[in-house]
């Protein structure tokens, strides 16, 4: 109803002044108790949002129960774990039986993000082969180059997240395991928020089912003539999150609570089909994506707040490779200098690819302008590694990083060149065909382990 | 200019994407595009509101490749617009109809589209070397060495590649021109850039070649 004044004009505001306005004459406590539900902390994972938001998940039961397509559900033998999202809405992390998607940039360019990962697995006992796997039947998610020339279509990018989802479905059976055994774990921010997004397409148009449906069964990829979907999309970070506790308890050996850490989570993590992103009550207040400040809090870093910390990297997928001066610019000016000035920080860790490169590579360049400022950029899982005593070199591949990593490194009391020593050693062994391995090899072929 | 727009307006993710405008202006405020660029993503949403197809083509000609693409406006919008999903949606459109700003935007991208084309990888070690960055400074990475020696020491084996990210399975790259085909990814290639399309053309062939000699061997070897 309008509100209208004692003259009954309809015109009157409703800020509680003007000449309609009346005194209640509420006693104290009637106005205490009138206006309690507003000194509450309302908490937006409590709010019932009913039609204003659509959980994508329960229209894919729907068109699994219309027999149109298989959900690659968690079982319990992927060890799941229930977060909570953005909305309250629960998600399963599953923790084991895990098909590695690799990402472009991590692997091209941040290698130590894959090998920690892995190393992690190992240390905490999985069998290569059974527990996880890492083959060459897979490609890139094609998102970076659609997001930077806009070369490619909903179709392209669909075709191609189903035909990676259903290597991983079918990724077990050459190993002896079920269809379904291992769950694929998406290893880049872009990839996993531009998988979360082709997958809603992919729910709500028939059309483009019918579409990526020819695709799919000329590549022979449907599974009784059905297109497989993953009943839920997981990052790297989603995992090192459930797991903190774990790594923390079991695995960490150097005391990180003299590091002043900085978070930088991927925008593509949590801006993108952004119902999805882990928040947890307990970090953050709830108020922010838990992502990367929950491992870092949990081996008992500083984790210390900037400005700027929902500022995106400045990566912007074109301008890294075209139109630089924008990217070194903005990083420079809204992530370093910030988390240098403000939080004086040790470290920035991040939880993606184009983070961790634009942050880390463009500091240099910095000097021509007078913003002498550096910090070390690492990922969330290579911060977590070197606290568990992974290997600098062999295991965190430092060496690919520009920023000066040196340094965080000797505050957590690791000696940088000894490290940087041993590793020149081995790679005279390396040069002799004498490799280390996570896992035996024939495993990425489809070999036993 | 009226078909740019159609086309537009066409692609199912409209409606998603769009649903209305307050002028609250929040996107271009935490947008690090607008921060350098001649680029608000409120005057792209509102051009797309007010249907102002003779400036929504003059903003195509331009602006739309200063959107960095992080979604941020997305995920702020009170309306749950997206104006970088917009900008994608132009994008696409742009290179249908063989804008030039395309074709200028996807020059540098040449050898970013090769790599993804041929191979399912977007990037490779070989890549990103000091003498393609030069502005990444003298100390890229900080141990010197033959670049096949020091990819072999990342004890994962599928990441001991020097021209892909990782190693692609033969089979998997014969995939990916399938999907590339059928999804004409290929067709808008050859309408931006026809030389590219040729050399990538090529190289299709001879790996299909290859895949399928292997093939053979492997039905010779049962």
């Amino acid at each position: 109803m309008k509100p209208t004044d004692q003259n009954g004009s309809p015109d009157a505001g409703i800020a509680g002044h003007g000449s309609f306005f009346q005194e209640t004459n509420l006693s104290r406590e009637e106005a205490v108790r009138a206006t309690d539900w507003v000194r509450k902390h309302v908490d937006r994972r409590t709010v019932d949002l009913g039609e204003r938001m659509d959980d994508v998940r329960e229209h894919m039961y729907e068109l699994e129960k219309e027999g149109e397509i298989i959900i690659h559900r968690i079982t319990d033998g992927h060890e799941p774990m229930t977060v909570k999202t953005l909305f309250g809405w629960e998600k399963k992390i599953p923790t084991k039986q895990l098909w590695h998607h690799k990402s472009c940039g991590q692997c091209g360019n941040i290698p130590g993000y894959p090998t920690s990962l892995l190393w992690f697995m190992n240390e905490f006992g999985f069998v290569p082969g059974k527990d996880y796997l890492d083959e060459t039947d897979q490609t890139s998610c094609t998102a970076w180059n659609y997001h930077g020339s806009g070369i490619g279509n909903v179709e392209s990018l669909s075709a191609v997240f189903l035909r990676n989802f259903h290597q991983a479905y079918v990724s077990g059976k050459q190993h002896g395991h079920e269809l379904g055994h291992f769950f694929p774990l998406v290893h880049c921010g872009t990839s996993f928020g531009n998988y979360k997004e082709v997958r809603k397409y992919l729910i709500e148009s028939a059309a483009l089912r019918e579409k990526v449906t020819k695709i799919l069964g000329k590549l022979g990829r449907l599974v009784d003539g059905k297109l497989v979907i993953p009943e839920e999309i997981i990052h790297y970070s989603e995992w090192v999150h459930v797991m903190r506790n774990r790594i923390a308890s079991e695995l960490q050996k150097i005391d990180v609570s003299n590091i002043r850490a900085t978070a930088h989570v991927a925008c593509h993590y949590y801006k993108m089909v952004h119902e999805d992103a882990v928040y947890d009550p307990e970090v953050l207040g709830g108020n922010r994506t838990a992502i990367i400040t929950s491992v870092a809090q949990a081996l008992g870093a500083q984790v210390i707040d900037y400005s700027t910390w929902y500022d995106c990297c400045g990566f912007g997928f074109r301008h890294i490779i075209s139109e630089r001066e924008f990217t070194r610019s903005f990083t420079m000016d809204r992530k370093i200098r910030v988390a240098r000035e403000e939080a004086n920080a040790d470290v920035m860790l991040a939880n993606d690819t184009g983070c961790v490169t634009t942050m880390d590579k463009n500091q240099w360049i910095g000097k021509a302008h007078d913003q002498d400022f550096s910090i070390p950029i690492v990922a969330d899982v290579q911060f977590a590694a070197l606290a568990c005593g992974a290997d600098p070199f062999k295991i965190v591949q430092l060496q690919w990083h520009a920023s000066p990593c040196e340094d965080l490194v000797e505050k957590m009391g690791i000696s940088w060149s000894e490290a940087k020593k041993n590793f020149q050693e081995y790679l005279k062994e390396v040069e002799k065909g004498n490799i280390e391995y996570l896992y035996n090899p024939e495993l990425a072929y489809g070999g036993q382990a | 200019m009226q078909q740019i727009y159609d086309d537009i307006r066409g692609d199912f993710r409209y409606d998603n994407e769009l649903n209305g405008c307050l002028n609250c202006g929040i996107c271009t405020a935490t947008c690090p595009a607008a921060h350098f660029y001649d680029y608000s993503p409120r005057e792209i949403v509102q051009l797309l509101w007010t249907e102002n197809v003779e400036q929504i083509y003059d903003a195509m000609q331009e602006k739309i490749w200063a959107c960095a693409q992080c979604m941020t406006c997305a995920a702020r919008c009170p309306f749950k617009n997206s104006p970088g999903g917009l900008v994608a949606i132009m994008r696409e459109v742009a290179i249908k109809h063989e804008m030039q700003s395309a074709k200028d935007v996807l020059r540098p991208f040449g050898r970013v589209m090769l790599k993804l084309i041929t191979t399912g990888n977007q990037l490779s070690p070989d890549m990103i070397q000091p003498d393609h960055f030069p502005d990444w400074g003298p100390n890229i990475q900080k141990v010197e060495g033959d670049l096949s020696v020091l990819r072999k020491a990342i004890p994962v084996k599928t990441l001991q590649t020097v021209e892909t990210a990782w190693e692609v399975s033969l089979k998997t790259s014969v995939e990916m021109y399938t999907i590339w085909e059928m999804t004409g990814v290929l067709k808008s290639l050859e309408l931006m850039d026809e030389n590219l399309f040729d050399v990538i053309e090529d190289f299709i062939d001879e790996k299909r070649e290859e895949y399928d000699e292997w093939l053979e061997e492997q039905e010779d070897d049962d």
